[in-house]
């Protein structure tokens, strides 16, 4: 009789993306409960395809209990495969996932040298199920697509036997319309004709197949790596993981949903309607809302006639939700703007989206040399940098140490780790 | 009934060509000539050496008439061949260019008709006739058709024959060596009042230098004694000995004032469909010793030519480069006649070409 | 000078000269009449013999050789007497500088010698900012190290049309231009590639470009490694993307009216499972599902999921292709779309769903006066005639295509359309298509077509154009002041010059 094994597929955790105590809280809740799960499935091991942590060096509090749920698994004898992702990444190994590794909680699949211009990629072999994984990390901004440029890909595809490939990308063919802006790699970068290709870096989940590529899952965030993770789910979107079922090939795929907390999502459209208006209005649709032990989602959108969008008050809106006994509330007011102190027009409220299209129009008013800062590229280097700046100090973290922390991360994505070291 | 006159009218030109006896060349008498005798024809060999011929032709054409005044534009060329390559003259230029104006003038009761020449370029005077010797009397009886007196533009015309008489006394003296040939378009007689001293000149020179000085005639007028053309006679007897390839008849002799030269029959070729009057200068000619048979193989070997066979190419090169067109008639005329208008003579000339081209307004009305 | 002939006779537009014996002077040859310090640059359109002898003795003469009779005749001087008489146009006067020429007005003085044209007579022929490359200047069939190129962004908003017969080189010079404007960021080019030779994915392409990485996409239903699959979302195709491309009865019309009104972007895929709508009749909804079945290739299986017979359609993937591919054209990048495995329809909607989105964000760039901050945007069409022609515009209506060649230029876009069958393009599109770069045709009706077109008067042209042979073209276009004849380079030629070995560091792997 064929023995028919199981792995767990988890991806962007993000734990310590969520400095609320509550959101802390959920997103622990989450990865724990998501743990607790995989052993109540009996799965034979686990793995997760990049940002467990949404820092390399994420808060020690989250680390530790993070841990600690980890090494439970590990003393079940559940093994924990692992790759970067494009968060607890780390160019000299110094990533928490580095730690985990070398306390042998948590395994590194990805091994491989460069040699005659190829990344040759060694399988690692689960000693239980003899399932060959390989795989490749993320890096910052996107750069583990020259990895993929120059992968061997027939050494991998001749391989035998049930093969999972782990990665942390968007695929182009894949992506969600809302992330069109998103680095991609094209599917064909990847090895064809992999029994499983694992991927992380997409928070919604999804279970794809194209020609060559027969199954392609993303599970998805487990809670919320961004605010916008919590507008999707306010809207419906299961959060959870896979259990896989296999013998020499797949037999089952499922989701596995993990819910944590309810949500209410309430979306206002401003437009025609000047400030004073839009605010009362507001107001009293939001009076309306269930919101009690729920996770509100508060949208805002649309163009005032008159007044300024400051008239609506996010502190306002806030207090009157909390006092109606909501867990937390998130509110997106990129999309709001005044007819009166109208800035520059944009498309799309994603505040990502906006970014990158006001750095686009900047760069193309200033004459540069260099073809690193120069439209796209200078672009994404732009949005990556502000992101780390963006940054704030973590609970516990000495001033020095965020400071170099700031600095040096900064330094990482502009490449001049050599220059200043 | 025209197919019937037809009929009957080329019966009579049957009869009236009659050849079968073909008599002697009816010349003037001082001609001595040759019985039509198939032995008399003479087959031309090929020579190894290389001949140089020198061709030449002159045209013109009226470009303004009045009963009393003549303009004509003239034209004399000439060209070198050396077995068959065309050679670049040493010092003469190829062609010459004048207009002429010949003019009446009433005097000592009579009327003359004189010439000036107007060189287009002033350096080729030298080589144009003096205008002196292009004085004639309307009675000259070298010039007169008949009884009538002779016609304007006939005499105009004979500044251009005494144009080319001159022009090759040059040639002679400047780009022809022993041995080499002269070949004028025509006969080498000089028939008009003062022409036979350049013809003179000419045959000073030939002899000086030992050039042959020769002429062809596109065209031959001559008859034999039984009424026949001496060009068709001279032809039938040859077909009816069966001769071919190419060969030539001595057909006179002549040594007067006018004329020195043998005159022969030639043909230049085997696919000739014509043959030609050719005559060859010669002071004392005499038939057995002074036929220049190597000039005729090199005009021989010049008349290849497929467009005519059997003529020299050299002298159909003259004739186009020589030939006034009727185009360039009319370009001299506008410039003549704007000229008149500038200086104001229009009328006073109109009156006098108005006399007789009263043909050309009828044409113009038939649309000719 | 040397000397190749000389004026004999003639008019304006037909100007006779007389061959130098032991010259060849060619069919489209460009000549030059030094007057002064200027020059008359003249072109040859015909050529004939002339001859001082009748032809009933050349005839003759032939006729005694051919017949083997040797009759001892010959022609005696032939070079001066048998010759060629060239009939050329005046096509250019360049001033005593070399920087400016005017069309010319008068004749050249008569009796004038010519020459050949030199390297030197052309200086006035400058690189503009953003060229595109189309080849060198050609002198009948010898070619003159003169390089010839336009303004890439003036031209292609202009429409380029490209008529030519069966392999005489016409994606050959498509590839060669587009080599040249890569990377320069002031064009993007669509290329909807049916024979799947512009990316080079077995021989040399513009894979090859050494900005190749950056600046050109390929898109296939068999993408090599590194390239992207050829894979469009169901969501992305609305009802006016098939306008003029696929024909709907009225009834199949409002039915999709219909559908897209309630399901938006679902409209297809509930249209292929079946979903009953009040007002469509179960027939209706039949015929449609075929029609999608025939076109798209998608219908449904047999456990109720959707799918796509050719691939390219999908209800779960590829929902950001067409996003991806337009952000693409708009930040100056090629995108080739290999179409070889895809029927007529399936490749031309697929164009269709690219040019309108294009062309749609064009159009809100102008209203918002962006415009001129974007790159101008070609699209390389193939066989235009099935979307340009008189008689699929007069049966299925107007397309996005013919949208483009009417209006496209006011919007930065424009059409680089290839055919063989010129004479079946309606005339007002032809006369807005402003270069168009002649290749040889044998067809009289299509070389008519070409020459009636034209931007200039190349009425004397036709058998030059009929004898240019593979890779000679005439640029014909109001960016140039004359019919520039040119010789396009072999693309793997053309590319070595430009390919560079990429020095490649050591890459660390780090994971």
């Amino acid at each position: 009789m064929i023995q028919v094994y199981k792995f767990a597929h988890l991806a962007d955790c993000h734990l310590g993306a969520n400095r609320d105590p509550v959101l802390e809280d959920l997103e622990l809740a989450a990865f724990k409960k998501a743990l607790d799960s995989c052993l109540e499935e009996k799965v034979d091991f686990i793995v997760i395809t990049g940002d467990l942590f949404h820092a390399n060096i994420p808060d020690m509090h989250i680390a530790n209990e993070a841990v600690k749920k980890v090494k439970e698994v590990r003393d079940k004898n559940i093994p924990i495969y692992a790759i970067y992702g494009s968060h607890d990444y780390s160019p000299n190994e110094t990533s928490m996932i580095d730690i985990l590794d070398s306390a042998g909680l948590i395994k590194k699949i990805v091994k491989g040298e460069v040699t005659g211009g190829k990344l040759k990629l060694e399988f690692f072999i689960d000693p239980k199920t003899k399932a060959k994984l390989v795989g490749i990390s993320a890096r910052k901004v996107g750069l583990e697509k020259s990895y993929f440029e120059i992968l061997d890909r027939t050494s991998l595809e001749r391989e035998s036997g049930f093969k999972i490939f782990m990665f942390h990308s968007a695929l182009s063919e894949l992506k969600p319309e809302y992330l069109s802006q998103m680095e991609s790699i094209p599917v064909s970068l990847l090895p064809r004709g992999f029994d499983y290709y694992a991927g992380g870096h997409i928070h919604q989940h999804s279970e794809l197949s194209l020609p060559d590529y027969k199954r392609i899952v993303y599970p998805g965030t487990l809670f919320a790596g961004y605010p916008r993770d919590f507008e999707e789910s306010a809207k419906g979107v299961k959060r959870g993981f896979y259990i896989v079922s296999f013998e020499e090939k797949i037999v089952d795929v499922k989701f596995k949903e993990v819910p944590v907390c309810e949500y209410v999502y309430f979306e206002y459209d401003a437009s025609n309607k000047n400030s004073i208006q839009a605010r009362k209005e507001l107001l009293e649709e939001l009076e309306k809302i269930q919101a009690e032990k729920k996770l509100v989602v508060v949208k805002i959108k649309g163009e005032l006639s008159g007044g300024k969008t400051s008239d609506i008050s996010s502190t306002e809106i806030r207090s009157l939700l909390i006092e109606k006994g909501a867990t937390y509330v998130s509110i997106n007011r990129y999309g709001l703007t005044s007819k009166e102190y109208s800035a520059i027009k944009t498309i799309g409220g994603d505040i990502l989206m906006i970014e990158n299209k006001l750095f686009r129009e900047n760069i193309g008013t200033i004459k540069i040399t260099d073809e690193a800062l120069k439209g796209e590229k200078g672009t994404k280097l732009a949005v990556d940098l502000l992101k780390i700046l963006r940054q704030e100090q973590k609970l516990g973290e000495k001033k020095n140490d965020y400071i170099e922390r700031i600095q040096k991360q900064a330094l990482d994505v502009l490449r001049l780790q050599e220059v200043f070291t | 009934m025209s197919v019937e006159a037809a009929r009957r009218l080329v019966q009579s030109l049957d009869i009236g060509t009659k050849e079968d006896s073909f008599g002697r060349p009816f010349l003037r008498p001082d001609y001595k000539t040759f019985p039509i005798e198939a032995r008399n024809f003479r087959q031309i060999k090929t020579v190894n050496k290389k001949g140089r011929i020198s061709f030449i032709d002159g045209g013109n054409q009226e470009i303004l008439h009045a009963p009393n005044f003549s303009v004509q534009i003239n034209r004399v060329y000439f060209n070198i061949f050396e077995d068959n390559v065309r050679k670049n003259p040493r010092n003469l230029p190829a062609r010459i260019e004048f207009f002429s104006a010949t003019y009446s003038d009433f005097e000592n009761d009579d009327l003359f008709f004189k010439t000036v020449i107007y060189p287009l370029n002033e350096k080729y005077r030298v080589y144009m006739p003096d205008e002196k010797d292009l004085c004639f009397s309307s009675c000259d009886r070298t010039m007169m058709i008949g009884l009538q007196r002779a016609d304007i533009s006939r005499v105009a015309s004979v500044a251009r024959r005494f144009a080319e008489w001159k022009f090759a006394s040059h040639i002679i003296e400047e780009e022809l060596e022993e041995k080499n040939v002269l070949v004028v378009d025509g006969t080498l007689q000089a028939p008009y009042t003062n022409e036979p001293k350049y013809v003179e000149r000419i045959q000073r020179f030939a002899e000086q230098k030992g050039v042959y000085f020769t002429g062809l005639s596109k065209s031959c007028e001559l008859y034999t004694t039984t009424g026949l053309s001496l060009i068709g006679a001279i032809k039938k007897l040859a077909i009816n000995n069966n001769l071919s390839g190419v060969w030539y008849y001595p057909v006179a002799s002549i040594s007067s004032i006018d004329h020195k030269a043998i005159v022969l029959i030639v043909k230049l070729h085997s696919n000739a469909e014509r043959i030609f009057r050719f005559e060859v200068f010669s002071k004392e000619p005499d038939i057995e010793n002074e036929i220049p048979e190597e000039a005729i193989a090199w005009l021989s070997e010049n008349s290849r030519d497929t467009s005519f066979p059997g003529y020299p190419y050299g002298l159909i090169d003259a004739d186009a480069f020589a030939r006034v067109r009727n185009d360039e008639v009319e370009r001299y005329r506008l410039i003549l006649l704007s000229e008149i208008s500038k200086q104001g003579k229009w009328e006073k000339f109109a009156r006098h070409i108005q006399a007789s081209d009263a043909h050309s307004v009828l044409n113009m009305l038939v649309g000719d | 000078m040397e000397v190749v002939g000389q004026i004999v006779s003639g008019k304006v537009g037909e100007i006779l000269i007389r061959q130098k014996s032991g010259e060849s002077i060619e069919l489209g040859d460009l000549l030059v009449v030094e007057e002064g310090s200027s020059l008359l640059i003249l072109q040859v359109f015909d050529l004939c013999y002339g001859s001082q002898i009748p032809p009933s003795a050349r005839e003759l003469l032939a006729g005694i050789k051919l017949e083997g009779f040797d009759a001892g005749l010959e022609f005696l001087e032939p070079e001066l007497r048998n010759y060629v008489m060239a009939t050329v146009k005046a096509i250019a006067r360049v001033s005593s500088d070399r920087k400016d020429i005017k069309i010319p007005k008068i004749l050249p003085h008569f009796f004038s010698s010519v020459r050949r044209i030199e390297k030197e007579d052309l200086a006035f022929l400058t690189k503009p900012s953003n060229p595109v490359y189309l080849g060198k200047v050609r002198s009948g069939s010898k070619i003159i190290d003169v390089d010839i190129y336009l303004n890439a962004k003036d031209t292609f908003r202009h429409h380029i049309l490209i008529p030519a017969t069966t392999g005489r080189g016409k994606s050959n010079l498509v590839k060669v231009m587009l080599w040249s404007v890569l990377g320069q960021g002031t064009v993007g080019a669509l290329v909807l590639d049916p024979h799947d030779e512009y990316y080079g994915r077995h021989d040399k392409g513009l894979k090859d470009h050494p900005k190749a990485k950056d600046n050109v996409l390929y898109y296939s239903s068999n993408p090599p490694a590194g390239t992207n699959t050829l894979i469009v979302n169901l969501k992305s195709i609305t009802p006016r993307h098939f306008q003029g491309i696929v024909t709907f009865t009225d009834p199949q019309q409002d039915a999709i009216k219909l559908y897209y009104n309630r399901f938006n972007e679902d409209w297809i895929e509930n249209i292929v499972r079946g979903v009953d709508v009040n007002g469509v009749a179960p027939r209706t909804l039949e015929v449609l599902q075929r029609k999608f079945d025939t076109v798209l290739g998608v219908f449904l299986d047999d456990s109720g999921n959707l799918r796509c017979r050719n691939r390219v359609f999908s209800d779960s993937a590829g929902m950001t292709t067409i996003s991806d591919i337009v952000n693409a054209l708009e930040n100056g990048k090629i995108v080739i779309i290999d179409t070889s495995h895809l029927s007529d329809e399936a490749e031309l909607l697929i164009g269709s769903i690219i040019v309108n989105e294009i062309f749609h964000r064009y159009q809100a760039y102008k209203s918002v006066g962006e415009l001129d901050t974007k790159p101008t945007v070609a699209v390389v069409l193939e066989e235009a005639p099935r979307v340009l022609s008189s008689e699929v515009l007069a049966t299925v209506g107007d397309n996005i295509y013919s949208t483009v060649a009417r209006e496209g230029r006011k919007f930065n876009i424009g059409l680089i359309a290839i055919t063989q069958l010129t004479s079946l393009i309606p005339r007002p599109i032809l006369a807005n298509m402003n270069t168009k770069i002649i290749l040889g045709n044998e067809m009289a009706i299509e070389r008519r077509a070409v020459i009636d077109s034209a931007a200039q008067d190349l009425s004397e042209d036709e058998r030059n154009i009929a004898s240019l042979d593979k890779g000679e073209a005439i640029v014909t276009s109001i960016f140039t002041k004359f019919a520039v004849p040119i010789q396009i380079p072999l693309f793997e030629e053309y590319i070595e010059q430009t390919t560079s070995k990429e020095q490649k560091g050591k890459m660390v792997f780090v994971g």
